[in-house]
């Protein structure tokens, strides 16, 4: 190839090449265009070949305008590549977009029961004292549920009750948690620090506020020295542990069979502080029966009552269920209303 | 117990209010449960005199009378006509209000004439439940009068809760006592007071008691002349405002009594008595008798009858009988004032299922002691309402026991109290309740009175000492717990579960623990409990299942239109086992509907795989495994559904619901559900062990591999050969299509596993993974006809 006609063709070529390279719309385009114009059978790459059988003048000026000639359209290709790389990402974006404001694929979400959660709670504002769970059967015989807790068999207290037999004689589906503090001391001596959670059973029709089934958190201490004032003071720390350290409880007189003297315990309201409101109507929350526990008791368990005494509270999980959550209606922890129970989802 | 504050006053004049009091016996124990003011609505109620009743020109029924109102004459149109010229009535006139109407009175015609406000019926008034006529006043009012206030209607109404072991509080003279115990007050009871004649009662009447021991005494006093009349208003009003009917006085008198002093009461026809005479006797096992309430009551030998000399009269201190019951015949009354065994009453009110005034305080402890104050009170009141004679002394047999002295250790009550108490703090609050007491160095004896029935020993006392000095003077302390608190096992177990529950995504129901029998047939059960005394039919039974009753739930929630059901409950089932109850807690699950309605679920529908999972997330959060075992029967699909075992001993179920059954119970749809017996789930968790070491460290060959196999080869089968057949090298095994149709042929499927091949010690090479391949293929082809799908 004569000089100068190499030299017109890298002139051209470099000018074609970079006009293609501008052009390019895809990376495909740009490909190709690199092939024409810097493959090995793009002229750029004979011109290149021919080099050699030039005159070492002419071969070092024209190899220098040939590597001139590969730098620019070397560097055209990888910024229009960038370029193009950059628009595709875009269009890749673009076409990969979604609604995020669609709903999220989320886990079926599972939610404990209201009753499970309180339940939990008020057991494990006692273990956490140092009271260890108890447990009894939800069947009972007539010395756990009436005799041994001071209610003999003409005694009024059974009328207040009145309770669900089963076929097998002497035995009915209990009336109290409170059986469970006999079936306790039975099994252990003193001191004894437990709460007995658990399901109870009254013939009651059902309404709003009674049902034939519901359930009870019991206490009990019994140990050298217990007095009244333990009891006052268990509660209340009881009630700032659940409602807040705001929280203050009142004891007035009220009559269990199973304790002397006995109590009925409230808490001031923790939505209106006892200034009176919807939920508590007069500042306090009736929470619990509590008392201490009556000789008789201890002297059914086996239990020396000159030397022990003892406490004993039992408490509605449905009612703090109640008063916690706003419902109205006992009827909707029985229901199995998924509705109802999504609301507590959130529970902790 | 329904106390008026002006009768409370009558014993124990306080100047406290209604509501000052209220909280004050609710602070002692009493707790008033309401204050009530029945007239607060009364007002402007006059009396007036009738000067004429004419005919409504317009009606037949309506009259019209013309009225005196002291400082005027009006005119109002009548619906009855009761009343006659120169009676004293109510006149409510314009801008008057009565407590049985909301908006006040006005003027306003009807038909015709104008009546200026109306004359007044004594339940309008809120005197009596009566509606018959015009309430006809006493004579002796002035016409003008203010109602309210001449006949002492501003009144209160407190409403007491009587708890079991406070009787006394059935009375308007045990509330008086508390209320000056806890106010200081001075307590006035005074003696009843009449003329006696001189013919004697135990002349014209004769007691015996056959069963002293159910009727320690048996008090009769003889009226003669009783007139048949009303009751004083303001009596009737009383007894309205307490919850008593009025009826006549003499019949009122003795509810006034039995009010006041809290001993019940009643008056026989003497003219109908045979003998005249009472034999206080147990019943003969089925005799019968017509009570009262015109119900014939059949006795068993335990019940107490009151008899004349031939026939029952009354069931002792539940109800009279029919046929010696006072009417407005009666002139002559033999009044009954006893003393009935507690027990007995009980037993006898619960069989009859009948409770009433008389039985609710029998049953509880009535004063021994005052049951000759109760007799002469109502002969007191009979001689001023109603005229009558009472004959000389009472036929009285029997008496009242001894007053029991009870000691109390001030350093015991102290000690169980929490603050100090001294002989001299305990004898005032003694003092306070009226009882006697002596000091005996540290000890203080107490005379405990015969309405005391709850005061037995020392700390019965140790109770009156701070509830009367106050609960509020208690301190607060804690005791001194020395152990680490804790949860058993068995208890922590059931916890576990639900959380497992409760993370595979489902919600927690709790429900009610009762079946019928159609619940029970629908399991299966044979060896169900049955409650002997149901409020319905329908929960005459403990459930053995949960299911049953989570269906139900399940049920109402597709009734409430909800998509997506997936609940599950923790809980005990009963059995009868060798005749003996049986508890054992359990866990149930159910799903149906859309598994996830929202716009990426494609409306997938829950089925027997989602039971599974929630299954095996169960197994897995327990570190135990489950198999599967034989398909269930009905209530389940016989194609989709399998018992579950572990370690190959049945534990529960899981599957759909037989379509048919499903049907039956009004569901539609696929139902998945599942049950598990947890002591044994418990056992077999309690020694899964945890190894968090040797995580591997060399990478795995991975090689997916589908077997075509017959449909009916179970895919556990594949599974099971595949795993023996890699041997250790195998890490991991996972199922992850399942594929049916063209190409294959039918009757045919493809199963494909993801395998892993991993060695402890070693990169594992490829040849000895192909090794490992070909022996699987080998082996399924073998065993199980099984065709590695190649490409």
């Amino acid at each position: 190839m004569e000089p100068e006609q190499a030299r017109r063709t890298l002139e051209t070529e470099r000018e074609r090449g970079l006009r293609a390279i501008a052009e390019a719309a895809s990376l495909d385009d740009l490909e190709r265009a690199r092939v024409t114009f810097l493959g090995r059978r793009s002229p750029w790459s004979e011109v290149q070949r021919s080099l050699g059988s030039l005159p070492p003048e002419a071969r070092r000026e024209l190899g220098r305008l040939a590597n001139e000639v590969k730098a620019a359209l070397d560097g055209a290709l990888a910024a229009r590549r960038a370029e193009l790389e950059a628009l595709a990402e875009d269009e890749l974006l673009r076409t990969d977009r979604v609604d995020v404001t669609l709903p999220g694929r989320r886990p079926r979400p599972g939610s404990f029961h209201p009753l499970t959660i309180v339940q939990e709670e008020i057991v494990g504002i006692f273990t956490r004292m140092g009271y260890r769970v108890a447990e009894g059967p939800e069947i009972e015989d007539d010395w756990h549920n009436f005799e041994a807790l001071n209610i003999p068999p003409d005694h009024p207290a059974r009328t207040m009750k009145d309770s669900l037999y089963i076929d097998v004689p002497g035995l009915l589906l209990r009336t109290e948690t409170s059986a469970v503090q006999i079936r306790t001391m039975e099994r252990q001596e003193p001191p004894v620090y437990v709460v007995a959670p658990g399901r109870v059973y009254r013939r009651e029709a059902v309404d709003a506020t009674h049902g034939s089934v519901f359930h009870q958190v019991e206490g009990l201490a019994v140990d050298e020295g217990i007095s009244f004032a333990d009891l006052k003071g268990t509660l209340e720390a009881f009630a700032r542990a659940l409602f807040g350290p705001e929280r203050r409880v009142r004891l007035n007189p009220d009559y269990f069979p199973f304790v002397e003297p006995g109590a009925q315990v409230a808490v001031s309201c923790f939505l209106c502080d006892g200034s009176g409101c919807r939920v508590c109507g007069n500042g306090w929350i009736e929470l619990l029966g509590a008392g201490m526990v009556h000789p008789k008791v201890l002297e059914n368990c086996g239990y020396d009552a000159e030397r022990y005494t003892g406490f004993a509270f039992g408490m509605g999980v449905e009612r703090v269920a109640m008063v916690r959550y706003g419902v109205n209606d006992l009827r909707l922890f029985y229901d199995g209303d998924v509705r109802f129970l999504e609301r507590f989802e959130g529970a902790a | 117990m329904r106390v008026v504050l002006s009768w409370l006053r009558e014993f124990c004049p306080t100047e406290l209010s209604a509501e000052e009091l209220a909280e004050l016996l609710t602070s002692k124990g009493a707790e008033v449960e309401a204050v009530e003011r029945p007239w607060e609505r009364l007002r402007g109620v006059i009396a007036a005199r009738v000067l004429e009743v004419r005919d409504h020109p317009n009606s037949d029924r309506l009259c019209v009378a013309r009225v005196h109102t002291g400082s005027g004459e009006t005119e109002v149109v009548v619906g009855v006509r009761n009343m006659a010229p120169g009676d004293i009535v109510p006149l409510a006139g314009p801008g008057a209000m009565v407590p049985l109407l909301p908006e006040p009175l006005a003027a306003r015609e009807i038909r015709g004439v104008v009546s200026n406000g109306m004359l007044c019926a004594p339940d309008e008034l809120g005197i009596s439940h009566s509606h018959e006529g015009i309430l006809i006043l006493p004579p002796d009012l002035e016409p003008g009068t203010d109602l309210k206030r001449a006949l002492g209607l501003d009144d209160a109404v407190l409403d007491i809760e009587v708890t079991p072991n406070r009787p006394d509080f059935l009375s308007v003279i045990g509330i008086a006592r508390e209320v000056a115990a806890a106010t200081g007050a001075p307590l006035r009871i005074p003696e009843p007071t009449f003329p006696e004649e001189e013919e004697r009662a135990d002349e014209v009447a004769t007691v015996r008691v056959e069963d002293p021991e159910r009727c320690p005494r048996y008090l009769a006093r003889v009226l003669r002349d009783v007139r048949h009349v009303a009751s004083p208003i303001p009596v009737q009003a009383r007894l309205t405002a307490a919850g008593m009917r009025p009826i006549s006085a003499a019949v009122d008198a003795t509810n006034y009594a039995m009010l006041e002093v809290g001993q019940p009461l009643h008056p026989f026809d003497l003219a109908l008595l045979k003998g005249p005479g009472i034999v206080v006797r147990r019943a003969r096992e089925g005799e019968r008798m017509v009570t009262l309430d015109g119900v014939e009551r059949v006795l068993t030998a335990d019940d107490l009858l009151i008899c004349d000399l031939e026939r029952p009269v009354a069931v002792a201190g539940v109800m009279g009988g029919e046929v010696a019951e006072i009417s407005e015949a009666t002139t002559d009354i033999l009044l009954e004032s006893a003393s009935f065994e507690r027990g007995g009453i009980q037993r006898t009110r619960r069989r009859l299922e009948l409770s009433t005034e008389a039985s609710m305080r029998f049953e509880r402890g009535v004063d021994p002691e005052a049951v000759p104050r109760g007799a002469d009170r109502a002969c007191e009141l009979m001689v001023a309402w109603c005229g009558a004679r009472v004959l000389s002394g009472a036929v009285d047999v029997g008496r009242a026991p001894e007053r029991r002295w009870v000691s109390m250790r001030t350093s015991r009550a102290s000690m169980l109290i929490g603050y100090e108490v001294t002989p001299a703090d305990a004898v005032s609050v003694f003092d306070r309740l009226g009882m006697r007491s002596r000091i005996d160095g540290e000890v203080v004896h107490v005379e405990i009175p015969g309405y005391r029935v709850d005061i037995e020993r020392e700390v019965d006392l140790i109770e009156e000492v701070v509830r009367i000095q106050g609960y509020d003077r208690v301190g607060a302390t804690l005791p001194p717990v020395r152990q680490a608190g804790g949860v058993p096992e068995t208890v922590a177990f059931l916890g576990r579960v639900r959380e497992l529950l409760v993370r595979a995504g489902l919600r927690e129901v709790q429900l009610v623990p009762f079946v019928s029998e159609t619940d029970l047939a629908l399991v299966g059960a044979t060896d169900a409990i049955r409650i002997t005394n149901p409020l319905q039919a329908e929960e005459g039974w403990l459930r053995t299942s949960l299911l049953p009753n989570l269906l139900k739930a399940v049920r109402r929630n597709l009734h409430r239109q909800v998509r997506s059901v997936a609940i599950f409950e923790v809980g005990t089932v009963f059995r009868l086992v060798a005749g003996r109850p049986e508890e054992r807690p359990s866990a149930a699950f159910a799903l149906t509907g859309v598994a996830d309605p929202g716009w990426t679920g494609g409306g997938r529908v829950y089925d027997v795989f989602d039971a599974k999972g929630v299954l095996e997330a169960v197994a897995a959060g327990l570190g135990i495994r489950l198999d599967h075992g034989e398909a269930l029967g009905r209530p389940f699909h016989p194609g989709r559904s399998a018992a579950v075992l572990l370690r190959g001993e049945r534990v529960g179920v899981l599957g759909e619901l037989h379509p048919s059954v499903a049907a039956a119970l009004d569901l539609t749809g696929r139902i998945a559900v599942g049950e598990l017996d947890l002591p044994r789930l418990r056992e077999a968790a309690s020694e899964a062990r945890i190894v968090g070491a040797e995580i591997p460290r060399f990478p795995p060959v991975r090689r997916d591999l589908a077997f075509v196999v017959d449909v009916d080869v179970p895919a556990a089968a594949v599974e099971a050969v595949l795993r023996e057949a890699a041997g250790e090298l195998l890490d991991a095994c996972l199922l992850f299509d399942v594929f049916e149709g063209d190409p294959l042929p039918p009757g045919k499927r493809s199963l494909a596993f993801s395998v892993d091949l991993r060695a402890p010690d070693r990169t594992l090479g490829s040849e000895e993974a192909d090794a490992v391949v070909a022996r699987i293929a080998e082996r399924l082809a073998r065993e199980l006809g099984a065709e590695l799908r190649t490409g």
